[in-house]
């Protein structure tokens, strides 16, 4: 498992580089937007850790990844391990930056680029575990698409966010939601979190079941 | 085909190899005593199996002609190219002899005439070559 | 001794067709066998289920006493060459890199020295590789990883004749000083048939031949010149096949030719030519399972 995660990080410049440059990138942005509030700058962060998910998997790192001899399983394990270190290493870059944001009155320029109001707005500790949390149900998430995408293709993805439609629809009469930003009538933001950490451990084991027949 | 430096596919190629080995020590071109090519030496020469080259000297070793010195390899055998030069002698007439004298008689030579035909293209050659 | 691979009632099916009908083979350990078959025949088929890239329907399949899916063990001591293989955003030297702490054996001394051979440089990006360069690739990772079970899956596209050579003689050479078990599937027999100790033919998913290199050599000789003296050479011998064409005929002739079967040949003005790997392969090819089939047994 841990030749896996050396095989993910033969190339770090995918994990470091460029998630910090798009980090950088983002935050100019917002810098010569003004003072707004640009809650959708933090969240390409988030999105990129759910496409990593699915290119580790989905794309061409499997298949060479078990031409080198590493079963599927390890290599969830390994993928995930890696997802997992990952999201907590960002989880503190962004509660990092978040606390330096909030000490210096945004930057000087009132920029709450790392504020996201309701989910990451607490103290720092919190903010770490709920961007730890999320990233990492997302980089999973993504990859349990990749796998469905490599053992049924196209019709098997429709198949499987089909199936999770009502699920969302649930959830959206559930509460009301202003983006995702809005807060929850009853559930904290801490709360929020465990939710989706017991989700993740769903679909962790959703992923690890699917993989074990996945051909290459 | 990759030049396999004369073998060719028309009977298992261990058994080409050690003919090769055999036609040289016969011939002189390996002395009693010297070191046989290794297998690995065989194997990269013809290109082909090193399991088919030790088969091949297998085969010698199996009739005396090779012996074993442990550690060092295979060597010619003492008395090897005696026995070969011997065992080609006993197959010359059969080998040469009789198909000569059935092409002679087809051709209406006679024994005779066969003999002076051979005595002139001897005188011709200078003596026996090897 | 434990064979190296061993293959009992190995079938693979699809949902429309079968890959491979009740397989049984075995290959031992430190040999090189030739996996020899038409396109399509299912070779790539088995070496992919060796390797625990794909699953078996039915059967057992064990390298080194064990079954490979999943099996870490088994697979950190063997490597598959396929020749449509997928690498990620890497450049070839990542690709090295990967393979050397994925294989204990590697050596990436003689990495470089292969990829130098070929003419491939370590920064460039795999993408931007030709189709002979990434042929070149995998031959580099399959040699340099000095696994115990080497299988490669017609490795050579894109490979001129040369370069081919070039896979061969350093095949020959490391196997020489490393022995390992490979398992060569190719369509250009007679290229390889050298390098063989035994060899399977695979035709339509079963086993076609299964016996070694040189008890094929010699088999069968295709005997021409006048009819008369044809038939007269080939009276009461088997034969596969006949062709004539006026005062000449040709003829396939079963049986190992002796040395005095040349004499005669030759006193009869007739010429012997026999029958290449590759012809008898294309031989058995045409006719799996049945009475007639190649079997060493039968002619030998």
């Amino acid at each position: 498992m841990i030749n896996v995660v050396r095989y993910h990080l033969v190339q770090p410049v995918l994990f470091v580089t460029l998630p910090l440059a798009m980090l950088a990138f983002l935050f100019a942005v917002n810098a010569a937007r003004g003072g707004d509030t640009w809650r959708d700058g933090l969240a390409v962060i988030f999105l990129y850790f759910f496409i990593m998910g699915v290119q580790r998997v989905g794309g061409r790192w499997l298949p060479f990844g078990l031409a080198l001899g590493a079963s599927r399983r390890s290599f969830y394990a390994g993928t995930v391990l890696l997802g997992v270190s990952m999201s907590f290493v960002y989880g503190l870059v962004i509660a990092g930056l978040q606390a330096i944001e909030r000490a210096t009155g945004g930057w000087g320029l009132s920029i709450t680029f790392f504020r996201v109001p309701y989910l990451l707005d607490g103290p720092w500790y919190a903010t770490w575990l709920t961007s730890f949390v999320v990233l990492s149900a997302l980089f999973v998430y993504g990859m349990w698409y990749g796998i469905v995408n490599r053992r049924w293709g196209m019709l098997g993805l429709l198949a499987f966010v089909a199936v999770q439609v009502p699920a969302g629809i649930a959830v959206a009469f559930a509460r009301t939601w202003s983006g995702v930003g809005g807060p929850h009538p009853s559930l904290s933001a801490l709360g929020l979190t465990g939710v989706i950490a017991a989700l993740t451990v769903v679909i962790l084991a959703g992923g690890h079941t699917t993989i074990r027949r996945a051909t290459v | 085909m990759p030049e396999m430096a004369g073998l060719d596919e028309g009977g298992p190629l261990f058994a080409q190899v050690a003919e090769r080995l055999a036609g040289e020590i016969a011939a002189g071109g390996l002395a009693e005593g010297e070191r046989v090519p290794s297998t690995n030496e065989l194997a990269a020469f013809y290109r082909i199996n090193p399991a088919t080259a030790a088969k091949g000297i297998n085969v010698l070793a199996d009739e005396g002609l090779l012996e074993k010195h442990r550690g060092i390899g295979m060597f010619v055998a003492t008395g090897a190219r005696a026995t070969l030069l011997a065992r080609r002698r006993a197959e010359f007439t059969e080998r040469y002899v009789q198909p000569l004298l059935i092409e002679a008689t087809r051709l209406g030579i006679d024994p005779d005439e066969l003999i002076a035909l051979i005595r002139e293209s001897s005188s011709e050659r200078g003596g026996v070559a090897v | 001794m434990t064979p190296a691979i061993s293959v009992t009632g190995l079938t693979r099916r699809y949902y429309d067709e079968v890959a491979l009908d009740d397989v049984s083979l075995t290959v031992g350990a430190g040999t090189i066998t030739g996996l020899l078959g038409r396109n399509g025949a299912g070779k790539t088929t088995l070496l992919r289920i060796l390797a625990g890239q794909e699953f078996p329907s039915s059967g057992s399949v064990r390298v080194f006493g064990a079954a490979p899916a999943e099996n870490e063990d088994v697979l950190r001591r063997l490597v598959l060459v396929r020749e449509d293989q997928v690498y990620p955003d890497f450049k070839v030297c990542h690709a090295l890199r990967a393979a050397s702490f994925c294989y204990p054996n590697w050596d990436a001394g003689l990495a470089a020295s292969l990829l130098k051979d070929y003419g491939v440089r370590p920064g460039k990006a795999i993408k931007g590789l030709s189709r002979g360069q990434r042929s070149a690739l995998g031959i580099t990772i399959g040699l340099a990883a000095r696994a115990e079970v080497t299988l490669f899956d017609e490795p050579y596209a894109g490979l001129d004749a040369v370069a081919r050579q070039v896979f061969y003689d350093r095949l020959l050479a490391d196997f020489a000083a490393f022995p390992r078990t490979v398992l060569l599937s190719t369509h250009l027999i007679d290229e390889a048939a050298a390098l063989f100790e035994n060899v399977v033919v695979i035709d339509r998913g079963r086993v076609a031949l299964d016996a070694t290199a040189d008890g094929l050599r010699g088999m069968a000789t295709t005997v021409s010149g006048p009819v008369l003296a044809v038939d007269s050479f080939t009276a009461g011998r088997p034969v596969w096949e006949r062709r004539g064409l006026g005062s000449q005929a040709s003829v396939v002739m079963v049986g190992q030719v002796s040395g005095e079967d040349r004499e005669r040949a030759r006193s009869l003005g007739l010429d012997l030519t026999p029958l290449s790997l590759q012809q008898l392969v294309v031989r058995a090819s045409g006719r799996s399972a049945g009475s007639d089939s190649l079997t060493e047994r039968t002619w030998v």
